[in-house]
């Protein structure tokens, strides 16, 4: 069961009219999960019928009404809010919209490429496991000590999308300079009311509010970073749009994440053996060959483009050998896949280092042992 | 907003309402969507009833939602006031919410239900809102109907107290009619809460004949239902009703359905164990009941399911310990006899609860000769073909071994290590896990002697078994050996295991070695330490995993507690400065895990000792490029002016303090930010040292 770990964007797409009725008879099709070979026929038609869609975007770098509160509260708020959400503890409401505001304001002065300073430990999706980004943090040190850069997928699939997600953009607002968060396909509003973050938020709030406050913030994030110059790191893989860094810098990356474009495929594309450019089964973004890595490297003078956004067992695996390296960091993703997750740790010298590491044990969890189910009787 | 729909379900609210002679009041509300504000109350009646109140409610600055509707049946209680309307309207809310069309408010609205229950007051709450749930819930969603099921159960003040509390039982008693088994448990589970607030006579009033109703059904949901409520009546009746109820419950034992024997049979050890409870306490129970206890328990051990067989299990426990209790060792051979069935029993299940409870069925025949009987049994479960059942004996093994050694310590030794040393070979690795977490128990029960010549051996074995979680298992509970043996020889012949699970791929089971150094430390002394283990513990330090890292770290301002300061300034210091020479150290990692170590060995070091090595190497460290450095630097630097001053006083103020000043300007946030906190420190701690 080595295959894509994601979604089709058709799901989402199918579902887009009928989520605001009826989210909740989506849960079904969220654990779709490993099913990566349902290939989408009608790419083309789904993809033409998207583009008036893409209207419903946050407006860029609206005035948020900040406080203006001493810089001691805010941090001390801050790491009040880091302490109750180490302990898988969601926060209120009200304290979920002061912490997307604050981090709005320092989101909206990212780049689109983002630069990034070594030494750094790089990790990939993570996917709602709270327990297991606990664990991460066990394997590569705690933040600040450690300098951290997140390259998406923070929510759906897994149980504790909220906790995740609250727990980084908080740590993203207290430690700006410390740890970087990029965008991931699922960072968006489509994708997470077919995949779980939706629901996880109404089941956790009662309202779709929190959903709403997050998914505008998700239009902040920046969508690439640039490791000291020479490491690339985004979510998915390049676009046939995009030749140079620079291109990705004209982008305007404030809005829901479009069904197609440059900025789609940053956050969709797949490293393929096939060379050259091809149709992507997830029924969005595209497929890129070794040849075309080789280029985008060597045009924008890299020696690595780092991403993640597919389920790999060993936790990382060099899909284009020295040119794309694909990590993984939610391990036994879904509670089944059995893989193990990595994540990479680039010195000053640039030398990197993969760390694998399993499941976190929590705990007081029962050990499942076989039982017969009641309807045999 | 589905208007239609909600309509339809008031429509048949109202007449069951009406059909129903006993409903006198039905409030129900209108589904409109009222956005939670509302400004206008609008009671009328519906399907040709006479209006009773139509009363329009100004709000102040509420602005314009929605309207409700309220229906009162003809046959009302006296018509409101408008007082009483004006406090109505945000219950009527509430309940508009109970209508909502959406489940997710539904389920909000039903956990609120307490809250309606104090506005409307007793009486409302007795006349209006039990009969609007007991018409309106059957028909709802099996969640909402479990909450309400769950809320019922705390509604005996609500209501007016435990006089008034009977009227919750028919409510109840259509809910516990629900086929799902979470719905018909809360049902089941509130009407026992509220029986314990009823005398007496109303248990004979209303449960009795509750319970006779359910059994009697022809419906098996009905019958499970009043399996669970025995409970409550079986000890508040006269002995001769005692006996009839016992007669109505064997009935369920011998049920049809084999999900109503199943209930049943699970619930009879309570009831058994409650008879035992109440013996002989004046006026409650005075006869055992033996002949009609024992048939139920025959029927059970005899019956053709498995999962309703296992569960007699629990039941002969049970019937042990009233006879125990009656000091009846006369049934003793025939029970015993039917254990020895149940452990042979070709169904796995049937063993696997056996042996889950093997311990407690061998204390409660409470007899070495029994315990000895049990032996072989024993034996066999632990070579059982399933490996659940061996998984499960295996966990019982040290309660019972205290037991066989009370009555015959060469049987254990003679019989029984044999068998634990080849589960310990187990083919299945849950079976040795299990087996690993156990067996380090046996120890204190073995004594010094028989642990060093069987035991020893087997734990060695198993450290170095390839599955982790076995190793983990023995490593994590040495601490008992040790208590039995003694460290010396536990450290002779473990210490080959232990250094090599120290470099074990799986992290946990190295940060359970670390975590055992200091125990073995302070026994093995500072020589046969440094020979045994003083590479091991510096090599830690490298480890790829920051937890390992940081246990190392720990783990060496531990042995520094214990050898002292020289030890500490020959053994560790210098081979961490020795790194500053190495290649390594061109790896932000390694610089900060130096930095780091030295930070938490400045409490348990003397001024002299830090001035002359730690501080001159962390102040080296001030100019590094990488801003986590030095914002640790920052940090240090407090602890080490803390311990120097007044002793050192001019490295404090001539040296760290302007290193500080300098660092508030640095270009990183982070180290500004530590570098305040410094300050604030140092500073205060100036202060504090001049008074």
């Amino acid at each position: 069961m080595d295959v894509d770990s994601d979604v089709q964007m058709d799901d989402a797409v199918d579902q887009r009219d009928a989520t605001s009725q009826a989210v909740t008879e989506n849960n079904e099709n969220g654990m779709n999960a490993g099913d990566g070979d349902a290939v989408m026929t009608s790419t083309d038609s789904s993809l033409s019928q998207q583009e008036d869609t893409s209207t419903e975007v946050g407006k860029p770098i609206q005035q948020a009404p900040i406080s203006t509160t001493d810089p001691t509260t805010k941090i001390n708020t801050l790491d009040g809010w880091i302490d109750q959400l180490k302990q898988c503890k969601p926060l209120s409401e009200s304290s979920v919209k002061e912490l997307c505001d604050m981090a709005m304001e320092v989101l909206k002065d990212e780049e689109n490429v983002q630069p990034v300073h070594v030494p750094v430990t790089i990790c990939g999706d993570i996917h709602g496991q709270f327990h297991d980004l606990m664990e991460l943090f066990k394997i590569g040190g705690p933040c600040p000590d450690t300098n951290y850069l997140f390259m998406g997928d923070y929510v759906d699939r897994g149980y504790y999308s909220v906790e995740t997600v609250s727990f980084l953009v908080a740590m993203k607002v207290r430690y700006p300079k410390r740890i970087t968060i990029l965008r991931g396909n699922h960072e968006s509003r489509q994708i997470t009311q077919v995949y779980g973050f939706y629901d996880e938020c109404f089941r956790k709030y009662g309202s779709a509010n929190v959903w709403k406050m997050f998914t505008d913030l998700f239009d902040y994030l920046p969508i690439t970073a640039l490791v000291d110059n020479s490491i690339f790191c985004l979510h998915g893989g390049l676009s046939p749009m995009i030749e140079t860094i620079d291109q990705v810098r004209e982008l305007n990356r404030f809005q829901e994440v479009p069904h197609e474009g440059p900025m789609c495929d940053l956050l969709w594309s797949d490293p393929d053996d096939r060379g050259g450019w091809g149709i992507s089964p997830r029924g969005a973004g595209f497929t890129f060959g070794q040849d075309i890595s080789e280029q985008f490297n060597h045009t924008n003078g890299l020696s690595l483009t780092a991403r993640a956004h597919q389920l790999v067992m060993e936790g990382y695996s060099w899909s284009h050998p020295d040119l794309v390296v694909t990590i993984f960091s939610a391990p036994n993703y879904c509670y089944r896949c059995g893989n193990q997750a990595a994540i990479m740790e680039v010195d000053e010298n640039h030398n990197r280092d993969f760390l694998q590491y399993d499941p976190s044990i929590r705990p007081g969890e029962p050990t499942v042992t076989r039982k017969t189910p009641d309807y045999f009787l | 907003m589905d208007t239609q729909q909600t309509n339809d379900r008031t429509a048949d609210a109202g007449s069951t309402a009406s059909a129903s002679d006993t409903s006198t009041v039905n409030i129900s509300a209108n589904g409109r969507n009222v956005g939670s504000y509302t400004s206008v109350t609008d009671y009328n009646s519906s399907s040709g009833s006479v209006p009773a109140a139509n009363t329009a409610v100004a709000a102040g600055s509420m602005p314009e939602g929605g309207e409700q509707t309220g229906e009162v049946d003809a046959n009302g209680t006296e018509g409101q006031t408008e007082g009483q309307v004006e406090e109505l309207y945000p219950i009527a809310l509430l309940m508009d919410e109970l209508r909502h069309d959406d489940v997710a408010a539904r389920v909000q609205a039903m956990k609120r239900l307490d809250t309606i229950a104090i506005a409307l007051g007793p009486e409302r709450t007795r006349k209006e809102l039990i009969p609007f749930l007991e018409d309106v819930i059957p028909e709802d969603e099996d969640e909402v109907i479990a909450i309400a099921a769950e809320e019922l159960g705390k509604f005996v003040s609500l209501v007016g107290g435990p006089e008034y509390a009977p009227q919750l039982v028919p409510v109840l008693e259509k809910i516990s009619a629900c086929e799902e088994p979470i719905v018909r448990e809360k049902a089941v589970a509130s009407l026992n809460l509220i029986s314990k607030s009823l005398s007496d006579e109303q248990i004979q009033q209303t449960f009795l004949p509750l319970i006779q109703r359910l059994a009697k059904e022809r419906w098996f949901s009905l019958h499970i239902a009043a399996a669970g409520l025995f409970e409550s009546v079986l000890i508040r009746v006269p002995s001769d009703i005692r006996t009839e109820l016992l007669k109505l419950y064997f009935d369920l034992i011998q049920d049809d359905s084999p999900m109503v024997r199943k209930a049943s049979a699970t619930e009879l050890p309570k009831l058994i164990d409650l008879l035992a409870a109440n013996f002989h306490t004046p006026d409650t129970v005075n006869e055992f009941h033996w002949d009609i206890i024992t048939s139920m328990y025959e029927n059970i051990v005899n019956d053709n399911q498995d999962s309703v067989k296992f569960l007699a299990v629990d039941v002969l426990i049970s019937i042990l310990s009233f006879l125990q209790l009656l000091g009846d060792r006369t049934h003793h051979p025939e029970l015993f006899d039917s254990l020895l069935a149940l452990i042979n029993d070709p169904s796995w299940r049937v063993r696997y609860m056996v042996a889950d409870r093997f311990d407690k069925l061998a204390e409660n025949f409470d007899d070495d000769s029994y315990t000895l009987k049990l032996v072989p049994n024993l034996l066999s479960l632990m070579k059982d073909n399933e490996a659940e059942v061996r998984k499960a004996i295996s966990k019982e093994l040290s309660s019972f071994c205290k037991l066989v050694n009370k009555a015959d310590r060469s049987i254990m030794i003679n019989d029984i290590v044999p068998v634990i040393s080849q589960l310990s070979m187990d083919e299945a690795e849950s079976v040795r896990s299990a087996l690993a977490g156990e067996i380090t128990g046996l120890a204190p029960i073995f004594g010094k002697d028989a642990t060093i010549k069987y035991l020893l051996p087997i734990f060695v074995d198993m450290l170095k078994d390839e599955f982790s979680e076995v190793r983990l298992n023995i490593i994590s509970k040495l601490q008992v050996v040790n208590d039995v043996i003694g460290i010396q020889l536990l450290s002779e012949s473990l210490l080959p295991a232990i250094t090599s699970l120290s470099n074990d791929k799986l992290w946990r089971v190295r940060l359970a070695i670390i975590q055992q150094i200091p125990l073995l430390a302070e026994q093995l002394g500072v020589a046969f330490f440094n020979e045994a283990l003083g590479q091991l513990c510096m090599d830690w330090l490298w480890d790829p995993v920051y937890s390992i890292r940081e246990a190392a770290i720990m783990n060496l301002q531990k042995l520094t507690k214990f050898f002292g300061e020289d030890w500490c300034k020959k053994e560790l210091i210098k081979r961490i400065l020795e790194k500053k020479q190495s290649k390594d150290f061109d790896n932000f990692i390694c610089r900060i895990t130096c930095l780091l170590a030295l930070d938490k060995l400045i409490p348990v070091l003397s001024p002299k000792v830090i001035s002359e090595d730690i501080y001159p190497f962390i102040d080296e460290l001030k100019s590094d490029q990488v801003p986590n450095i030095r914002f640790n630097v920052a940090k240090s630097l407090a602890s080490i002016a803390e311990t120097l001053y007044p002793e050192y006083k001019t490295i404090v103020t001539d040296k760290i303090v302007p290193t500080l000043e300098a660092f508030e300007n640095d270009d990183d946030v982070d180290v500004r930010f530590y570098t305040k906190q410094s300050i604030e420190k140092v500073n205060k701690h100036l202060q504090d040292t001049k008074q």
